[in-house]
């Protein structure tokens, strides 16, 4: 294997790994302050059990979270020495905003999950909404740096070197505002559908265990609102690559050709040599539309840039299908989900609803990660856009094919005994809240008022 | 320039007190009988459970102030000591995963074992690692101009300086967890059983520290010349040394607080002794001039925002630490208030 292609593999698995459980960081305690904030509120057992079920899996989480993003963050030397020698002064400042926050996320979370009996509860309260605010920051600084990476500003490149540094305006770069909602909103659109994903499973093993109707509800309502943003947050991001990188838009449309009125390309297997799509789908003069906000707009096609400057077309194009099919699927899902919410229908729990957010629960995270892999393959073969190359960044220490092995089977390891310790987890909880729980069961007309009025 | 390296200064020990003592912790169950295991175990998980994530959060802290105020070091290091930085990192994965998971498993079966087993033996690696790295800068076997890969990406660190280091390290961290843990036992055979470790540990860190001089010396660096030549380093060295005696009653007597006290002080004169040597010193070059403080620094512009970021983000960590310290280190146990 060659040694960049080593490194480029090295870093998509980490990457791919450490954002599963960041974005799980991110979003699971608003999820947990949601049925704390109940739990205090109206005394029902059922949102205690909830919080504290939830808590227990967010700490295998945000532990294998904290160490995967220590590991990233000596990765970024250990493969791209060169990148950070001339990046780390540049975007240094969000990266140490970044490392306070996460900071205060690690001192909250340790103050959550063994606060129980220590902390008056409104103090324990606010503590694990604090752990999820300042795991959204940390989320939001270092999505700032790699929006940096995408749109660079803040520096003049003279001779191969960065002058006239200005760190606020590298952190605030054009791309900063688009990336960080984006990727917040993704995260909780991922999150909130996988675990109320998982509930509706249980649900429907178990109709009527007031523990998991509870969850779903929570988890579904924090996705679904996200899914329905989300659409919204893409175009703004669209508008903007076509703007500040034309050839991550054209790879992810795989428009080869420039075209005014350019046709929407759905689908389809692009042919980088004959410069063609076969198979696809074309909506005429949607794409200028979405990218311009004009149905005659000019759109520029790949053949405006060298061969040697483009993105491997088909990953781009590929994932981005796979991100905006499985994000139209969330959307309408949540959309239902909302409607059947604000009407109080029974329908919520029929088992064909149930069925298809079971259904639903990967389809979050593979938007997500589809969603990166068109952001940073879209952005090859530059590793800071239009710069510096990424084959210029690579390091110079040759068998890089063996730490890539290395990480590559601990990542593989590790998230198999994450997922073997969820399955004992989620087991254990459901065993121990139906049998010791007979009053959350059965929900009477009051706590079914509760139920009801907050769904 | 100067409040970054007071703060890269200020998180090194930071991190070797209260990250060295989770790891020592960690360390220390290699050493534990069978009687008193879980009674030890239980200690250790009590101590360690609501802080290594935050005591942890000190080398990234030091990693973002390497590469944004220093980003020829961290450029240099993370080249030439690819290999020991990535065995260090998958000893951090290891440790945080086993320890979480030995804790967070729904089912408390047989897998608790493999959990403390990778535990154990990640305690003891990534301190190792930790102190090859360091000891890798000193004695200027990185040489940047290196082409084949034992020069440029092994022998670097291959050699009798850093593996000692890393010895002295492990020692240092397992000595710190004995003398930590004294304070988090109630009285008793397990609260003894630490303080006795706690002895051991710092008479085997007094030997292999001998032994670092001594690789020191094979290695071609003139360590104890360097030491007496500074006046600081040397008269750190002697407190180091004469403290050693009073720590030792304090652990006789099992004084909680006061050996904790000492045996910090200790570390933090090691620490500044080794400061005051390199000074100004980063990363000693073969073949090159060395990287230095002065040399390696990022433009103003970058240094005064990283000041900034560090100044106000400690004006938030330092009382949120406080606070979840306060809250978990307080000697009155957990009232039960569900």
């Amino acid at each position: 294997m060659q040694d960049l292609l080593a490194a480029r593999s090295q870093m998509a698995v980490s990457l791919g790994f450490h954002i599963v459980f960041a974005s799980i960081g991110m979003a699971m305690p608003f999820l947990m302050a949601v049925s704390h904030y109940r739990w205090i509120r109206t005394g029902r057992p059922v949102y205690l059990d909830l919080t504290k079920a939830w808590s227990r899996g967010v700490a295998i989480f945000f532990a294998t979270g904290a160490v995967s993003g220590t590991a990233l963050s000596f990765e970024l030397g250990l493969l791209w020495p060169r990148f950070m020698e001339h990046a780390g002064p540049i975007i240094g400042m969000p990266f140490s905003w970044e490392g306070t926050a996460f900071f205060l996320e690690a001192i909250a979370i340790g103050l959550f999950l063994y606060g129980w009996n220590r902390l008056s509860p409104w103090v324990h309260w606010g503590v694990g909404l604090l752990v999820g605010i300042t795991g959204v920051l940390s989320g939001i600084f270092v999505v700032c740096a790699n929006a940096w990476m995408n749109s660079p500003a803040g520096f003049d490149w003279v001779d191969g070197r960065a002058l006239n540094i200005d760190p606020w305006r590298a952190m605030f770069n054009p791309g900063w505002k688009s990336q960080t909602l984006h990727m917040t909103l993704a995260a909780f659109e991922a999150t909130g559908f996988a675990v109320g994903g998982l509930h509706a499973l249980l649900l429907l093993r178990r109709p009527g265990s007031a523990f998991h109707r509870e969850a779903f509800k929570i988890a579904l309502l924090i996705g679904s609102v996200a899914a329905l943003i989300q659409p919204l947050s893409g175009d703004r991001l669209a508008k903007g690559t076509a703007q500040r990188q034309p050839a991550k838009l054209a790879a992810m449309e795989a428009l080869f050709r420039t075209e005014s009125g350019a046709p929407l390309m759905i689908g389809g297997i692009p042919d980088v040599r004959e410069r063609r799509v076969h198979y696809g789908l074309e909506l005429p003069n949607l794409l200028s539309f979405l990218a311009q906000g004009d149905f005659r707009a000019e759109v520029k096609g790949l053949e405006e840039f060298p061969e040697a400057d483009w993105p491997p077309v088909a990953v781009v194009h590929g994932a981005f299908q796979v991100m905006v099919g499985a994000g139209s699927a969330l959307a309408a899902l949540g959309a239902l989900f909302l409607f059947l919410s604000a009407r109080r229908s029974p329908l919520l729990l029929h088992r064909r609803f149930l069925l298809a957010a079971a259904l639903a629960t990967p389809l979050g995270f593979l938007a997500l990660e589809a969603g990166w892999t068109v952001t940073e393959v879209g952005r090859q073969p530059w590793i800071i856009y239009g710069i510096m190359r990424t084959r210029d960044a690579v390091t110079p220490m040759p068998g890089l094919v063996y730490p890539f092995l290395a990480f590559t089977s601990v990542y593989v390891f590790l998230a198999a005994v994450v997922a073997w310790l969820m399955h004992r987890h989620i087991r254990a909880a459901d065993r121990e809240y139906q049998s010791s729980r007979p009053e959350a069961i059965a929900a009477g007309p009051g706590s079914g008022r509760h139920g009801a009025s907050h769904a | 320039m100067w409040v970054v390296i007071l703060f890269l200064g200020a998180s090194l020990l930071l991190y070797c007190l209260l990250a060295g003592a989770d790891f020592g912790a960690g360390i220390l169950e290699v050493f534990m009988g069978r009687g008193k295991r879980r009674a030890q175990r239980t200690i250790i998980d009590r101590a360690l459970g609501p802080v290594w994530e935050a005591n942890h959060m000190w080398l990234i802290l030091m990693v973002v102030i390497l590469f944004t105020g220093f980003p020829a070091v961290y450029s240099r290091v993370s080249t030439n000591l690819h290999l020991p930085l990535t065995a260090m990192l998958l000893g951090i994965i290891a440790r945080g995963c086993s320890f979480t998971f030995r804790h967070y498993d729904a089912v408390k079966g047989r897998s608790q074992r493999s959990y403390s087993l990778f535990f154990i033996y990640s305690s003891v690696w990534t301190p190792f690692c930790l102190g090859v790295v360091t000891g890798a800068l000193v004695p200027g076997g990185i040489d940047p101009a290196a082409t084949g890969y034992l020069e440029g990406y092994v022998r670097p660190w291959l050699r009798p300086f850093p593996l000692a280091l890393g010895g002295f390290t492990v020692c240092l961290f397992a000595f710190l967890a004995a003398v930590y843990l004294i304070g988090e036992s109630p009285a008793g055979a397990v609260r003894s059983g630490f303080a006795r470790r706690a002895v051991v540990a710092s008479a085997v860190a007094v030997a292999v520290g001998g032994l670092v001089f001594w690789a020191a010396e094979a290695d071609g660096i003139d360590l104890a010349a360097r030491f007496l030549a500074s006046p600081a380093a040397a008269a750190c060295v002697v407190g180091a040394t004469f403290s050693l005696p009073v720590l030792w009653l304090a652990l006789a007597r099992e004084w909680g607080w006061i050996a904790r006290i000492l045996a910090g002080g200790q570390v933090a004169l090691i620490l500044a002794a080794w400061f005051a040597v390199q000074f100004p010193i980063l990363v000693k070059l073969k073949n090159a001039p060395d990287l230095t403080f002065f040399n390696s620094h990022a433009p103003e512009a970058t240094l005064y925002q990283l000041n900034l970021a560090l100044t106000f983000g400690a004006a938030l960590i330092l009382p949120a630490l406080y606070f979840l310290f306060r809250v978990f280190k307080s000697e009155s146990p957990a009232p039960d208030a569900h």
